[in-house]
């Protein structure tokens, strides 16, 4: 849980560091002074109430759909995607 | 100018055109166009339509108003069968499987899709340079510029290659190239159109925008794709906005601006010159003009950019060539994933989303997210006090004019700041739209939350005034 992972690895983009052009903008955020320093997003809340949730039922996909997801796979053999071997740390 | 939807429309009533000229008549114009507006063209799928709309009129049947229509998508919604590329390289051969919603009900509505337009990758960018098609060159001085991040949509739309063009939106990138181009361009309400299958930018300021020539078109097509939908559980239920309702502006009587907007350093003198000007014209009229104070521009830009970097970093990590996309197979899958994404992803995209990750992790995000977090709360909050006293907020595009092509890649920050004057208004989720009048990149027009039809009264006002 410790363990101290870059930006590099966060993102699994090879070689990034952060950028002198962002964090110019990150200065200016900690050097603001918000009115309030609630941070639980009052003013916009988009959520959504318990009475106007979507059914809960699974919904299947069209033929169509399914042959164009199959043929976006970058890797298939009888049909089925191949990923890279998985490995365990 | 009047509704080209209603005067198409009406041509094709009568028989003086038919669909599928006119169909062909625009393919021609986006295939030799050299703007670099077109990612792909969908030629067959629009004249096998076309075909249907005049088959349809020579029977003698009744048509609707957008029947035989022709319209652009900018490259980030998923239209059933076509490539949908972001501009990105990661995904330059990936097809849509399924259709967005806001265009399903223009398709729906019978209008007819050309073409999926150039635009900055993943919307990352003001300047429809970060793109794997070339940059997109402005509509009125090809040395220039389309704007960004949806460049080729407005270009399309100024150059009448297409009618209307549905761009998305989520800091000014319907706005700012609508401005840039000389055409109107809404950022509706947060919630008002469904999102469902426009490719995740930043979720809680992402929205669906039309882009046209005039204020008649933008109610047309914004009233077609609103509405509630389940798959987006953000939207709302909204009324249609009538033609009538437009006519009369009689209950707008307060206009506000910016003080700190026009008083910057950075604002070009003549887009200020113009504006002041434009605010006295209004002043004439008998409206009551406010100025009113606002964020510095360095915090809006920076709280803006602080949270749309953490939501793209979290959106985009799904891309990383598993399932689709331009997948480059390494010694393992973390290997994979790392190569994918480094070799796939243009500059300005990895530097988004190491700036996302670096704000979410252990350490800065209480300094830096959470801060930018209370910070929109203050804005919209400094919104919600303005909308007490003023019924619009009024405030130029852009600080500056389009700048040359290959600027903006060289400076980074200058391309966040020029953002100012649009951020403002996502991170509020208010309806904004650009009007090309009153400064060389237009006019935004602001109301409160959910009044897009105020939003276009006032646009019809203006184009009477000035």
């Amino acid at each position: 849980m410790s363990k101290i992972m870059t930006v590099d690895v966060l993102s699994s983009i090879k070689g990034a560091q952060p950028s002198e052009a962002v964090n110019k903008l990150f200065d200016v955020i900690k050097n603001a002074q918000p009115t309030n320093n609630n941070s639980f997003n009052n003013n916009h809340n988009n959520g959504v109430s318990l009475n106007d949730l979507r059914d809960d039922v699974v919904i299947e996909s069209s033929a169509i759909e399914k042959q164009i997801i199959i043929e976006n796979f970058p890797k298939a053999k009888n049909g089925y995607l191949v990923v890279s071997k998985v490995i365990e740390e | 100018m009047k509704s080209q939807i209603k005067q198409l429309h009406q041509q094709l009533v009568n028989k003086d055109i038919s669909c599928t000229a006119l169909i062909q008549e625009r393919l021609n114009a986006l295939k030799a166009n050299t703007n670099n507006t077109v990612n792909s063209l969908l030629d067959t799928l629009a004249l096998d339509l076309a075909a249907k709309v005049d088959a349809k009129i020579a029977n003698g049947d009744t048509i609707g108003l957008l029947e035989g229509i022709p319209f652009g998508i900018k490259d980030v919604y998923m239209v059933q069968g076509t490539y949908t590329t972001a501009s990105s390289d990661l995904l330059k051969k990936y097809k849509s499987a399924y259709t967005a919603t806001a265009i399903q009900k223009l398709l729906d509505a019978g209008a007819i899709p050309l073409v999926k337009e150039n635009c900055d990758s993943f919307g990352h960018g003001s300047s429809s340079e970060n793109t794997i098609f070339g940059a997109v060159k402005n509509a009125n001085n090809p040395n220039l510029v389309g704007g960004g991040s949806s460049g080729g949509s407005a270009v399309n739309v100024a150059k009448d290659y297409t009618v209307f063009s549905i761009g998305g939106d989520t800091g000014g990138s319907v706005r700012q190239p609508a401005g840039y181009n000389n055409v109107y361009g809404l950022k509706p309400t947060y919630g008002r159109i469904s999102r469902f299958g426009l490719m995740a930018y930043a979720s809680s300021t992402d929205c669906v925008g039309p882009i046209a020539k005039s204020v008649e078109d933008i109610r047309i097509v914004l009233n077609v794709m609103s509405g509630k939908d389940g798959k987006d559980q953000t939207t709302y239920a909204s009324t249609e906005i009538s033609e009538e309702s437009l006519s009369n502006s009689k209950d707008i009587k307060t206009v506000g601006y910016f003080k700190n907007f026009i008083e910057s350093e950075a604002i070009d003198p003549k887009i200020k010159a113009d504006f002041l000007a434009t605010i006295e014209k209004i002043k004439a009229k008998g409206i009551e003009v406010k100025e009113l104070d606002f964020f510095k521009s360095d915090i809006l830009v920076s709280t803006y950019y602080t949270l749309a970097m953490a939501e793209t970093a979290s959106n985009l990590s799904r891309l990383d060539g598993s399932n689709y996309g331009n997948r480059i197979d390494d010694k393992n899958l973390k290997e994979s994933y790392a190569v994918t994404r480094s070799e796939n992803f243009s500059e300005e995209t990895k530097r988004r989303i190491v700036g996302g990750n670096q704000v979410l992790s252990q350490g800065f995000s209480d300094e830096i997210y959470l801060k930018g977090l209370a910070l929109r709360d203050s804005i919209s909050e400094n919104f919600e006090n303005d909308f007490k006293e003023v019924d619009i907020i009024l405030s130029p595009v852009t600080p500056g004019t389009p700048p040359k092509i290959g600027d903006s890649l060289k400076d980074p920050h200058a391309m966040y700041l020029s953002d100012a004057y649009t951020v403002g208004f996502s991170l509020g989720q208010l309806p904004t739209l650009t009007a090309p009048q009153g400064t060389e990149t237009g006019v935004q027009i602001t109301a409160a939350r959910n009044n897009d039809e105020l939003v276009l009264k006032f646009a019809n006002f203006l184009k009477d005034t000035i």
